[in-house]
């Protein structure tokens, strides 16, 4: 399973991760479940991108995770390409509880099919799934705390908040799993229910992520500097790869991972 | 918002501007800055300039998010737009600034306020600051603590105008970013009296942050005396989240160390590769520790009595030339906000009237207020503009006396006090 990268390392890769996705999905969230394994309610909409790093070690390797967490709003679609362009995984998050969010999350896909690194590993994330969960924990299940998970989508995006509100929790849910499996695998994506909330399946994603990234070609062609889509910033990058890695290792006992 | 319209209207048909109407206490204010018309009602009795200097930078924050020539293709393009749809998500920024624009006196005097620090640490920072050659589309490069700037490396033909710097700072501040658990963030700001027309890209870092319990406290305003600021466009309705909103947002007081990259070109990964050799370097040195110790000591700011002047309660020095100012930090009596509001605003009327702002007629060189529980008196010379608070009972030489010995004691600490010679690129 993933887990932080404790002791020596030897050989870390770098795998270049961008997520997308409508705004107020919990993309962040994810990202944040991941990278500290924490859990924030309210969280204000993101601005730009933030810029993170994970690391995880799968079996012998130790693979670091440059993660652009970009925000979901129309105005900054026209930004995406420049975190996508040379991302070599991409996490496509929509709300299970918000079945446009699907649709924006299948026309991201089809621009990354279209634009992005060929070799791209694409995951779709169907996230929020705790808001669906009746027998899952109290919080599920309570009406209090219900409210209260809606009043985190109200935040994130005022006015937008799931049109099916109250009774049983499963109505909640406007996007099947079945719907969106189908979906995941006629177009070659790994799929996944997501709690940013619980924590429910956000390790997951980036492990099997890890698996299916094709990491002696990564190692291969930043070893030789050529055969990497960007040019000329590829090289740039290649050059500076040492540099980053003795930092993030000074810096480890620092931060949280 | 339909009547503000046509009162608006009316008065443009005329080709003229409505600025105000006065209803008893309440006072209507309104900004034209096409395609947005801005209305603030206030009944806090702050001058006219006063709030219309607020709703001006309300209209610079929102330039930063989308810049003015996207503001007019949209509106040409369909005059019944409505602006919520560009900013959402941007509600934060607008909230932090109105939050800060009220008790802020470098936005209130047009200049700015800079961390107070030793010299030669501030000198040494900066030039660990200065980029190299392949930072090629570098144009600022700015490291802010408390809200405040401690240095500014800029290059040899742009210099930077406080209006810009406020609305960085303010956005750097705001809690979508400095709340931020992200290493770093890369956002597109269109920085108005630079270039309106367009956006540079900032990266945002913080190098050091306090515990996250200390990071914030909950802002606590009572709802009766405050200004109520609304931002109105041409056909956006005022944003109905405003009010409940703008009493959860936490200002930040913490010592958190930003660095804030601004960059014409779009290369983030030779900027962040900059920032973290920058970022090595002043660890290595120690300078980012004595840094943090002196934000966290408190010795980053001085109060009033430190200065030992008889009846001085506090004061703003804005030295001219340098376009910055310098202030203590609020003590007894003004430490409660209700207090630290009564006295800005005291400060404001002083330089409205000094600078002649509301239509007085000639230049004032100095005016003093005295009210029951003080002395304001405001000062304006080539040099320095200076705004004193003393106890009421003092006598006229006494104030010019307590005038003269600020005036002393802060050309003695300029160093300090102010940023100077920072290093241009």
């Amino acid at each position: 399973m993933a887990d932080a990268a404790s002791g020596s390392v030897d050989r870390s890769v770098q795998v270049k991760l961008v997520l997308l996705g409508e705004a107020a999905v919990g993309k962040s969230s994810v990202v944040l479940r991941f990278v500290s394994n924490e859990f924030q309610a309210n969280k204000e909409p993101t601005i730009g991108a933030a810029f993170l790093t994970q690391k995880c070690r799968l079996e012998d390797r130790v693979l670091r995770y440059e993660i652009w967490d970009t925000a979901g709003q129309e105005r900054f679609h026209s930004l995406a390409p420049m975190y996508y362009r040379n991302a070599q995984a991409a996490v496509v998050v929509y709300d299970v509880t918000k079945a446009t969010s699907l649709e924006k999350a299948k026309s991201w896909v089809k621009e990354l099919q279209r634009q992005a690194n060929p070799n791209i590993v694409i995951a779709l994330a169907g996230n929020k799934v705790d808001l669906v969960q009746t027998s899952a924990m109290s919080s599920g299940s309570t009406p209090s705390s219900e409210s209260e998970d809606e009043a985190d989508d109200a935040t994130a995006t005022p006015g937008e908040s799931p049109s099916v509100s109250g009774g049983e929790p499963e109505s909640l849910r406007q996007v099947p799993r079945e719907e969106a499996q189908a979906y995941a695998t006629e177009a070659g994506l790994l799929f996944f229910e997501t709690s940013a909330k619980s924590g429910e399946g956000i390790v997951e994603i980036f492990t099997e992520i890890a698996k299916k990234i094709p990491i002696e070609h990564i190692l291969a062609s930043t070893r030789g500097g050529a055969g990497r889509s960007g040019g000329a910033g590829g090289r740039a990058g290649g050059a500076r790869e040492d540099v980053n890695l003795e930092e993030q290792q000074s810096k480890k006992d620092g931060c949280n991972c | 918002m339909g009547i503000v319209q046509a009162l608006l209207s009316v008065f443009l048909d005329d080709g003229d501007k409505l600025r105000c109407i006065n209803a008893g206490r309440l006072r209507i204010t309104f900004l034209l800055r096409s395609p947005l018309y801005y209305v603030c009602a206030s009944s806090w009795g702050e001058p006219e300039s006063v709030t219309r200097s607020h709703l001006e930078y309300l209209h610079l924050q929102i330039l930063s998010i989308v810049t003015a020539s996207q503001l007019r293709r949209i509106f040409e393009r369909r005059t019944n737009f409505d602006l919520r749809r560009l900013l959402d998500g941007s509600e934060p920024f607008l909230f932090s600034l109105l939050g800060r624009m009220e008790l802020d006196l470098a936005m209130a005097t047009s200049s700015l306020n800079c961390l107070q620090l030793d010299q030669s640490l501030r000198v040494r920072i900066a030039e660990a600051l200065v980029p190299t050659s392949k930072m090629k589309d570098t144009l600022y490069i700015i490291l802010v603590a408390r809200g405040q700037v401690i240095t500014l490396v800029r290059p040899k033909k742009h210099s930077i105008h406080p209006a810009d710097i406020h609305i960085l700072v303010n956005t750097v501040y705001s809690p979508s970013i400095v709340n931020s658990p992200a290493s770093a963030s890369w956002i597109p700001v269109c920085l108005p009296k630079f270039n309106p027309a367009g956006f540079v890209n900032a990266y945002i870092t913080f190098l050091h942050r306090p515990d996250a319990d200390q990071k914030y406290y909950q802002r606590t305003t009572p709802e009766n005396n405050e200004s109520a600021d609304t931002t109105g466009a041409s056909h956006v309705a005022e944003n109905s989240q405003g009010a409940t909103s703008r009493h959860t947002t936490r200002l930040v007081e913490d010592s958190g160390i930003g660095l804030v990259c601004i960059s014409g070109g779009g290369e983030f990964e030779t900027v962040r590769a900059w920032c973290d050799i920058v970022t090595q370097k002043l660890n290595d040195d120690g300078s980012l520790d004595a840094l943090a110790r002196a934000v966290d000591s408190g010795k980053t700011s001085y109060f009033a009595s430190q200065l030992g002047i008889p009846g001085l309660r506090h004061f703003v020095y804005k030295s001219r030339s340098h376009v910055q100012i310098t202030l203590p930090a609020f003590e007894e009596p003004y430490d409660t906000l209700d207090a630290k509001r009564r006295i800005v605003t005291l400060y404001q009327t002083v330089h409205d009237a000094i600078h002649a702002k509301s239509g007085q007629t000639g230049n004032l060189k100095l005016q003093c207020i005295r009210t029951e529980k003080e002395i304001v008196m405001g000062w304006i010379t080539q040099p320095f503009e200076l705004y004193v608070v003393l106890s009421p009972r003092l006598p006229k030489a006494a104030v010019i006396n307590a005038a003269n010995a600020v005036t002393r004691w802060v050309k003695k600490e300029e160093g300090q006090l102010f940023l100077r010679d920072a290093p241009v690129f």
